[in-house]
């Protein structure tokens, strides 16, 4: 993959367009916006630039009309503007009504709405088309035409992401989202799709309602717990696409983020390859910190966590409320963690050993939660903290480094925030 | 006038009981503070509600500016992410149903006898009733910081799941829904009372369609108020039964659809927006006009775009729900919908500009509120379009924008109308104004405060911030807009203050200047032709209407060629508030005793059944002693004095305060 986060448009372009919008409240927005992962008015991808569109047409509109009302209100300030009543028997004209001229102002909103509609209507209709082509993957060496379907879970803070190559998803295939089909690949924090494809995603949750929302490739579409929401997501460029959880579900909404990279054909074959393999356990050496950090995690996080091919397979079973905890087979895979916070790996490129092993030690300081100190009979929410010794922490982060391949520099690069 | 010197007769001839079981006595104004919390003067309630409105203006504003505080700065550690969810939502349900509801309840009360004629509402002890029990709801709600835990933490819309036992675990929510089924009492009551007193206490001649656009606008909010309270009463008992009997309404894992919550609280929902608008809508509707010295342009155009508004609040709720999953035809119907209610709006917006078109505008303090309404709703309207547009909604919904946005239709257009009010009737309300210089200080800061605190919000919104975060990480660019917003609600908050200032300085003032007179403004409605501050019996003689701004043209004429003449000074022309003998209801305990033990039930459903009976023995017996307790005092001493208050007429009290103000013809 080579272009990350490509700027179509000069950023100044889109702040001239807003510029337009919100001058009349008489703001100076050009410059100060900088840049913007979540950014709204930067599309890339053919929804969202339909989306931006329509917003940019009606904007004008509005921002004339506003300019006119103001316009008006300040003209009148300024010509008939008196200082006192005081001794003053003279009155202008007492107009009290005049129905042709109303009725024109009734009619001439009622037009402007109308234009407003058909561009509404034309919209609309065409984003809730889907037009998802089959897309050729190799699955464990077989090709596979693929529907680029990806099933969205949101929990009590953080997403999962579910693909099903071979399997034909709709609502009887998923009829829970508690407990859904064992699926060829499971990640969290991130989605991963190919560059140029319409993917369909079938949105829910398991616990409260979130909001699945990826600014720049397309507007949000709430998850549902006991549904599955259609949405559809694209990107034109290969590319990290952030996106935050729009829908207050409770304590760290703020905290429960997401990302979609978009890769191109060769990555995007790459990445299935290397999300297929399942770990095995390191062989057993109490000197080495791998080692330790296996038993480690299989006495402390394997009651939640599921490393395929070493702890056990989907049926996991979660004691936490939303009955899910990420999925960390390809840990060192992702760049993000923690629902989407806290990166795995750092500026240079190195393993985040500090905010890993601060995560292992607080998780409640780096993200609130509850977790700990329940009442009897009250399940977690959230990641609890376990009370580990800094040892042990120190053999679990050096344990997570070997789940995965590290993605490559470009990737890295493109998820910091600057 | 009618000099009454006996008790009301009944219909049926009986006669009253003088102390029924022995002990029941009306109380007697005499003064001191019983005066209040008994009294069922329609101007007292009023004015208590104001106060109480403005205490939980500045609570909620508390709140706002520790929001603000917690937001300054990307990663701030100055609240919890627990405390800042308690913080938004009792934020928000403060200032919706704690302060602009009662506000504009206390223009209702105030004005709707002032404005058709009247000597008070329709059932004044049911008047009493609704502001203690909306006070009642509104502590009861607030001592959840205190005894339950903390505040609601599931936003004032309280989505299911979130808010049920599992993942809302504090008593914080059953205060939120046992607080607000007590408010929705106090407003169901009131809604149908003050409707009742606009259809059938209008003085003789005030047709309907001769009411100030104020009393019109109160109007149709009570009829809005009557349907959407009982839809969130439902809902909120539903919600009370899920998390105290253990039911499954809003269960999802038992196979319930987190949507029913949805429809059910925005059918409320929506139409509250327009509650909280429309009083505004008709503040300003009063003040334009006199400081424009013109009639208000297209009266009937202004009517007629209201109850359009009112009826067609009803057909938007969902596009609250355009991400919910609706589907896209459901989506498509509400974005039409909503798209259409903006035409009878830009209709009241062109028609305000079309009343100060060629008139002499005196920019007052009350007037520059009011414009500062007609201009800073516009930009909340027009960025309300741009949410109807279902696909770019699917954008913004959830983000700053719509933050931006409501505040600028519930502070631009709500508040600053209900600022233009307060400055507006201030003197007829106290007897003295309010300073204009001070006045006007407060105006700019707040106008600047509100656009430094709100404007950014569009961009940040924009920019991808979402709603309801407790924190923001640096990166994203809301670093600027975020310190910029705090420092305006700072300036905001600082104006708040500046006019609790100038209402003290104010009052401090007023004895040495010259009183303002009946009619200070010059104004066209009824409420000007009596004396400042209105005499307890409002009017002398209750007024023959004859035609819309009845009150202007007794101090006007239109000759034929257009030009104004004037016939009288306000002074002559009004009424001197010397009348004696004024038949008024008598005061009342029982309304403030009733509503005590509603928040006593709510604390037993929460904490302990048996407080329940406490609570249900104390609202029974207080219903009970309200429906025996005698007409008035049978100790009361003479009829002569014009805040005397005698006789009351059990047959539902409408009678006692007859529109026609003739008692003899006033009870049949």
């Amino acid at each position: 993959m080579k272009t990350i986060r490509k700027r179509e448009k000069p950023v100044s372009d889109s702040r001239t367009r807003l510029l337009g919008a919100v001058a009349l409240i008489g703001l100076i927005t050009a410059g100060c916006a900088g840049d913007a992962e979540l950014d709204t008015l930067q599309p890339q991808s053919d929804n969202a630039r339909d989306i931006d569109t329509l917003l940019d047409r009606v904007l004008v509109i509005a921002g004339v009309i506003g300019v006119l009302v103001l316009g008006a209100v300040v003209y009148m300030a300024k010509k008939q503007r008196v200082k006192s009543y005081d001794g003053d028997d003279e009155f202008p004209e007492q107009i009290s009504h005049n129905n042709t001229l109303e009725i024109g102002w009734t009619i001439v909103p009622a037009i402007i709405m109308v234009v407003v509609a058909v561009l509404t209507t034309v919209a609309h209709f065409s984003l809730n088309e889907t037009e998802a082509n089959a897309y050729e993957v190799e699955v464990e060496g077989d090709s596979t035409s693929w529907e680029p379907k990806i099933v969205v879970v949101g929990q009590q803070w953080w997403w999962e992401f579910r693909y099903y190559f071979t399997e034909d998803v709709d609502a009887d295939f998923l009829d829970d989202p508690r407990n859904l089909p064992p699926a060829d690949i499971v990640t969290a924090g991130q989605m991963v799709i190919p560059t140029g494809q319409e993917v369909e995603l079938l949105v829910t949750s398991r616990d409260v309602i979130h909001s699945f929302w990826i600014p720049a490739l397309n507007g949000k579409r709430d998850a549902r717990p006991g549904f599955f929401a259609p949405w559809e997501i694209s990107a034109d460029e290969p590319g990290v696409y952030f996106g935050q959880c729009t829908e207050f579900c409770g304590l760290s909404h703020a905290k429960m983020r997401m990302q979609t990279i978009a890769m191109d054909d060769a990555d995007f074959q790459n990445w299935i390859d290397e999300q297929m393999v399942p770990q095995s356990a390191p062989p057993e050496d109490p000197d080495d910190p791998v080692s330790r950090g296996a038993t480690a995690f299989l006495a402390n996080c394997s009651s939640c966590h599921l490393v395929e091919g070493f702890n056990g397979d989907e049926d996991i079973a979660a004691a936490v409320v939303s009955q899910a905890a990420p999925n960390l087979t390809h840990f060192a895979s992702r760049t993000t963690f923690a629902g989407g916070i806290l990166n795995t790996y750092t500026e240079d490129g190195e393993w985040n050993r500090d905010d890993i092993s601060q995560w292992l030690r607080a998780p409640e300081v780096v993200k609130e939660n509850y977790a700990n100190g329940l009442p009897d009979g009250e399940l977690p929410r959230g990641m609890p903290n376990l009370g580990l010794s800094e040892r042990t922490i120190s053999d679990l982060v050096a344990y997570l480094e070997t789940l995965g391949q590290k993605p490559s520099a470009e990737i890295l690069a493109a998820t910091e925030v600057e | 006038m009618a000099i009454i010197e006996e008790p009301l007769a009944l219909t049926s001839g009986e006669q009253h009981a003088e102390r029924p079981l022995g002990v029941l006595t009306r109380p007697q104004a005499n003064g001191s503070w019983k005066d209040w919390v008994s009294t069922v003067d329609h101007k007292k309630i009023g004015i208590m509600y104001g106060v109480a409105a403005m205490f939980f203006f500045l609570l909620g504003g508390l709140e706002a500016l520790l929001i603000r505080t917690q937001l300054a700065f990307p990663e701030s550690g100055f609240l919890s992410a627990d405390v800042y969810n308690q913080i938004f939502t009792m934020h928000g349900v403060t200032m919706i149903f704690l302060f602009v509801m009662p506000s504009a309840a206390a223009f209702a009360n105030y004005l709707i006898p002032l404005q058709i004629g009247a000597r008070d509402v329709a059932f004044p002890r049911l008047n009493a009733l609704s502001f203690w029990v909306w006070l009642s709801g509104a502590i009861f709600l607030n001592t959840s910081w205190i005894v339950g835990g903390g505040g609601a933490d599931c936003g004032w819309f309280c989505y299911s799941p979130n808010s049920g036992i599992t993942f809302s675990p504090t008593n914080g929510v059953d205060f939120y829904v046992i607080g607000l089924l007590i408010t929705g009492i106090a407003s169901l009551v009131s809604a149908v009372n003050l409707a009742v007193t606009c259809l059938n206490m209008r003085a003789p001649g005030m047709s309907l369609f001769r009411m100030p656009v104020l009393t019109w606008m109160l109007l149709v909010t009570q009829f809005l108020l009557a349907f959407a309270l009982p839809v969130i009463t439902v809902a909120l008992l539903l919600l009370l039964f899920d998390r105290q009997f253990d039911s499954q309404f809003f269960d999802p894992e038992a196979g319930a659809d987190p949507l029913l919550w949805q429809h059910l609280f925005w059918i409320f929902g929506h139409p509250e927006v327009y509650i909280i608008i429309l009083p505004s809508f008709g503040i300003i509707s009063e003040v334009i006009p006199a400081f424009s010295r013109k009639p208000i342009f297209g009266y009937s155009f202004m009517v007629f775009s209201g109850i359009a508004i009112g009826f067609m609040g009803w057909g938007v709720w969902a596009h609250h729900m355009f991400v919910s999953g609706i589907g896209p035809i459901s989506v498509f119907a509400f974005s039409m919908a909503t798209m259409f209610i903006a035409v009878p709006t830009g209709v009241k917006i062109l028609n305000w500009l079309a009343t100060m078109w060629g008139g002499k505008l005196n920019f007052s303090t009350a007037m520059l509120f009011a414009v500062g309404t007609v201009t800073m709703f516009t930009i909340g309207g027009l960025s309300g379009v741009t949410h109807s547009l279902a696909p770019a909604d699917t954008q913004q919904t959830d983000t700053y924008y719509i933050v931006a946005h409501f505040h600028y239709v519930i502070f631009g257009g709500g508040v600053l109308g209900l600022f233009a009010g307060v400055y507006f009737w201030w003197p007829k309300v106290f007897g003295h104004l309010l300073d204009e210089r001070r006045g006007k200080i407060h105006f700019w800061t707040m106008l600047i405060g509100f656009n430094l605190t709100f404007g950014p919000m569009h961009v940040l919104g924009l920019q991808g911030m979402s709603r309801r975060i407790n924190t923001y990480s640096s990166g994203f660019g809301f670093e600027f807009w975020n310190l910029v917003a705090t420092i305006g609600s700072y300036i905001l908050g600082a104006s708040v203050l500046f006019f609790l200032w100038n209402v003290y300085k104010s009052k401090k003032e007023a004895p040495n200047l010259p009183a303002p007179g009946p009619d200070p403004w010059d104004a066209r409605s009824l409420e000007w032709s009596i004396p400042s501050p209105t005499p307890e019996h409002n009017f002398d003689e209750i007024p023959v209407v004859e035609s819309q701004d009845d009150w202007w043209f007794r101090k006007y004429n239109i000759e034929d060629d257009g030009s104004v003449v004037r016939i009288s000074s306000a002074e002559d022309a009004a009424q001197k508030g010397d009348a004696v003998g004024v038949h008024l209801p008598s005061p009342s305990f029982w309304p403030l005793v009733l509503a005590i033990g509603l928040p006593l039930i709510g604390y037993g459903v929460i904490f302990n059944l048996w407080l329940c009976v406490v609570g249900g023995l104390l609202t029974g017996g207080a219903i009970y002693a309200w429906v025996l307790e005698p007409v008035d005092d049978p100790d009361a001493d003479g009829h002569g004095h014009d805040d005397h208050h005698d006789g009351d007429d059990p047959d539902g009290e409408l009678a006692t305060v007859g529109a026609a103000g003739d008692h003899t013809e006033g009870e049949g």
